[in-house]
């Protein structure tokens, strides 16, 4: 009786073996990337309400930005992401040399990202864009636009960071190629939130 | 020697078909901003096409289908139901928060007759 008790209860799964198949790294980082997906999740719905409450008319998005930029923008995002996926498919073959090649790729690329998002801010900025006014209608536009273009540049950042550790490690031969697909799977992450803000902020 | 250049090239060609197929969505999907479809298709076009391409980052790029499935659909379920949940609670109380504002702003009209 006290056996098939201690049976049913979670701690009698040892720890050992993993419900998902995967290493602990791998479920950690999956549980992370669920919670911060969550976060935007939230961002996103707010942003939602703040548009359907708008009562002043939502500002046409081709007058404000220009929609080529940010069309520029999602491409060096996407190209990013598969020079990414690139760099974990070497290091799990045990190419070390394109991993580091493909690593770099990436950080170039997030961090033309980062330019690019450090001149749109400044331009709406200049044209007297603030957190709680907007000289193009509805002042929650400008609220919204930059709640979520700065918490998700933030992301681009840290994941600059993380990715400048694994090169560094890489080059040194001292990251696995498990850490280089961690560090891949935030990479996916931060493209994977920007192909819902291009689409619900930019062009809905 | 062969098999190895085969294996790697194998390996590789799948994220750059993703990178592919994500740049023509793109493409088609700011064509579509540009064609004067009634809102209705359009948005429901550019949602769909933006669950597609999530769908293939999380798929291809960050290999949840190669892992097991409970990953995938617990991934899924849990940022699926509670946007849906967040999504379905507020669109009706944003309507009557626009409602109440638009009550509580004196129409154009009205003021310009006070003194």
């Amino acid at each position: 009786m006290q056996d098939a008790h201690v049976a049913a209860l979670p701690a009698g799964w040892g720890g050992g073996v993993s419900p998902f198949g995967a290493t602990w790294q791998k479920t950690m980082m999956w549980i992370f990337i669920v919670t911060d997906g969550l976060l935007f999740s939230g961002l996103l719905s707010g942003y939602g309400f703040l548009r359907m409450s708008a009562l002043t008319p939502w500002p046409e998005r081709s007058t404000v930005f220009s929609i080529p930029f940010i069309a520029l923008m999602t491409f060096i995002l996407i190209t990013s992401s598969a020079t990414m996926g690139t760099a974990v498919g070497a290091s799990r073959l045990g190419d070390r040399k394109t991993a580091l090649r493909f690593l770099i790729l990436t950080i170039v690329g997030g961090a033309s990202f980062l330019g690019c998002q450090a001149y749109e801010w400044t331009h709406l900025i200049e044209h007297g864009a603030r957190l709680r006014s907007n000289p193009w209608g509805a002042p929650q536009f400008c609220q919204a636009f930059f709640i979520l273009t700065g918490f998700h540049g933030s992301h681009v950042l840290s994941g600059l960071v993380v990715l400048t550790i694994t090169a560094i490690r890489t080059a040194m031969g001292r990251t696995p190629a498990q850490g280089v697909e961690m560090a891949g799977l935030y990479w996916h992450f931060v493209d994977l939130v920007w192909v819902f803000i291009f689409t619900l902020f930019y062009l809905v | 020697m062969s098999d190895g250049a085969t294996a790697h090239g194998s390996t590789y060609k799948i994220y750059w078909v993703t990178w592919g197929i994500l740049l023509v969505i793109t493409v088609a999907m700011l064509a579509a901003e540009k064609f004067h479809l009634p809102r209705v298709f359009l948005v429901l076009f550019l949602v769909v096409f933006m669950l597609v391409k999530a769908t293939m980052i999380t798929g291809n790029f960050m290999h949840l289908r190669y892992e097991q499935r409970n990953l995938a659909f617990i991934v899924a379920l849990r940022l699926l139901v509670t946007s849906a949940i967040l999504f379905s609670f507020l669109t009706p109380e944003s309507i009557s928060v626009r409602a109440r504002r638009s009550e509580a702003a004196p129409p154009p009209t009205e003021t310009a007759h006070h003194p």
